[in-house]
């Protein structure tokens, strides 16, 4: 029983404080207080109406659906040239793939800073695309490479030698059994950029600004109240996805 | 001779082959590869020259990073903090990963839940949530003025609000790692130790335990670097006094316009972060922590 206690409390540590944002968002107060002396909906309002907080979130949906094409772009052919192919020097092409992943964000952050700085490319929305871009091969990589190595390549030898030629093939039998993994990949690549900070922070400037680039400015310089109702919209958008995700994990689960 | 002659042409021909799958296999790894090169090696090339060339050419940046007490403490004080985080993650971690990966049915449905939803939500929400919770008007000082503890101590800003706001942060990751290493250990282990006359106790610390040290290292190890290079709750949460390495990168760069010298405080922070990882690719093999 012990276990199963500490696991809740866990948990509970894990939750709690992520839900705490949800009554905030309703609150009168205008700064920080908990539990709030009121309720109401009017930073709702403010979230929905005011440019300063819908400009963030539109630049952060196209920054991210800029990155995750760019990404998809560079992985797809990547991970069949990986995975379908020996050649020399593949630990080191490994390597240079993950090295996103192993350099720390911060790092990274400061690099673009310098090199987009020289380029012009701080402050646009170009920039932030290609420096997310980059920095999401890695977790795409990892699932689609994941995706093609569980592939049954007998399944491509029989649609060939039934007559279909290598672009048949690769449309009508390779593709439908990836498509799962490729999706996979891709809404990865998409939230990694959604929800990374430091680079923004960095190279975003004043033409760039996503979300949690105005989320982090708000709290270190004016702690509006609307960060609340942000965070309340974004929790919901994980809870719904996360429940989508183990109701479609669920049906395949009973369906195999 | 004719089969000979078959077995030179079928060997050229294989070869020819072979070499030609050698092109397709670069032709589909260039794009990546050239990309990456130009639009993340160059850059990180750029820090490394900049870390002795700003503003002119020398070594000194470092020496001042290791000789000047208020640098070295910060490395230290980053290194020690992201022990603490790693070991807190660790304790809290792993009975919740034990009964996610040993209970069937509804409990670990729940608690995989939580612990994917926490996952997903980034960074700046959770930092956030904890501004307020440990802020002057929030419930934990609402608590001591219930309680007549008198006024609450100031938690915010300091070494442990920032240590905790990690601690929440990458608890997701750790328990995640663990589960995975757990997931795979066969129940027929434990059965076995059990008719063998192992109580639950011996049972857990004599063949789960050592069986779920991989998950143990794995998740320590990806929290640990991710603490190194942690950027916005350390500035957020954390305060000047106790600065980690990012913290230290900001200011150089916010306040004094130092590239130069932060540049040479990133390099170490790359540095110390590529030696871990070499010293678990060394005796574990990096491909089992991204698989």
């Amino acid at each position: 029983m012990l276990p199963v206690i500490l696991a809740v409390l866990g948990a509970l540590f894990l939750l709690a404080p992520i839900l705490v944002v949800v009554p905030m968002s309703f609150s009168t107060a205008i700064s920080f207080a908990f539990p709030p002396p009121g309720y109401w909906l009017g930073y709702y309002a403010k979230y929905f109406t005011s440019e300063e907080w819908l400009e963030p979130t539109l630049n952060s949906l196209v920054i991210a659906f800029g990155a995750m094409t760019l990404t998809m772009l560079l992985v797809v052919p990547a991970a069949f040239g990986y995975v379908r192919y020996r050649f020399r020097g593949k630990t080191l092409v490994n390597l240079l793939i993950m090295a996103p992943l192993i350099v720390p964000h911060v790092v990274s952050a400061l690099a673009y800073y310098g090199f987009l700085g020289r380029a012009k490319l701080t402050g646009t929305l170009l920039g932030v695309m290609v420096a997310h871009g980059m920095l999401a091969v890695p977790v795409a990589f990892l699932v689609i490479s994941a995706t093609l190595k569980g592939f049954d390549q007998n399944l491509e030898r029989a649609a060939m030698s039934s007559g279909a030629g290598p672009f048949r093939t690769f449309v009508h039998v390779t593709l439908p059994v990836l498509r799962p993994g490729m999706l996979v990949g891709a809404l990865f690549a998409f939230l990694s950029s959604f929800n990374e900070a430091v680079v923004s922070i960095f190279i975003g400037g004043r033409g760039a600004v996503t979300l949690p680039k105005k989320m982090y400015e708000s709290i270190r310089l004016e702690s509006d109240p609307v960060i609340a109702v942000v965070s309340t919209l974004l929790v919901s958008a994980v809870v719904l996805g996360v429940l989508i995700a183990m109701s479609l994990r669920r049906r395949s689960t009973h369906a195999a | 001779m004719a089969g000979e002659l078959s077995g030179a042409a079928l060997r050229r021909e294989t070869a020819v082959r072979g070499a030609s799958r050698h092109a397709t296999a670069w032709l589909l790894l260039a794009p990546s590869c050239l990309a990456l090169v130009l639009l993340f090696v160059v850059p990180i090339a750029y820090v490394l020259l900049l870390s002795v060339t700003d503003p002119r050419l020398s070594v000194a940046h470092y020496q001042r990073i290791f000789t000047v007490p208020v640098y070295t403490r910060v490395m230290v004080n980053t290194f020690v903090t992201s022990l603490i985080v790693t070991a807190l993650c660790l304790v809290i971690g792993y009975p919740l990963a034990y009964v996610m990966a040993r209970r069937a049915g509804w409990v670990s449905t729940l608690l995989l839940t939580v612990v994917a939803m926490s996952f997903w939500t980034g960074f700046l929400v959770r930092t956030y949530a904890w501004l307020v919770i440990l802020g002057s008007k929030g419930p934990v000082a609402a608590a001591y003025g219930a309680l007549g503890l008198g006024p609450a101590p100031q938690l915010l800003f300091s070494t442990f609000s920032s240590t905790l706001g990690m601690t929440h942060i990458l608890l997701p990751y750790m328990v995640l790692a663990l589960y995975a290493a757990m997931k795979k250990i066969d129940a027929n282990h434990l059965k076995a130790a059990a008719s063998l006359g192992a109580r639950p106790a011996a049972a857990f610390r004599e063949v789960f335990l050592p069986l779920s040290l991989p998950g143990v290292v794995n998740g320590s190890l990806l929290v640990f670097v991710t603490c190194l290079g942690f950027f916005v709750t350390p500035v957020l949460l954390g305060t000047p006094r106790d600065m980690m390495i990012s913290q230290l990168i900001n200011q150089q760069i916010e306040e004094l316009l130092a590239f130069g010298f932060a540049s040479a405080v990133a390099v170490v922070l790359l540095i110390a972060t590529c030696a871990v990882l070499a010293i678990y690719n060394h005796y574990a093999g990096l491909d089992r922590l991204w698989g």
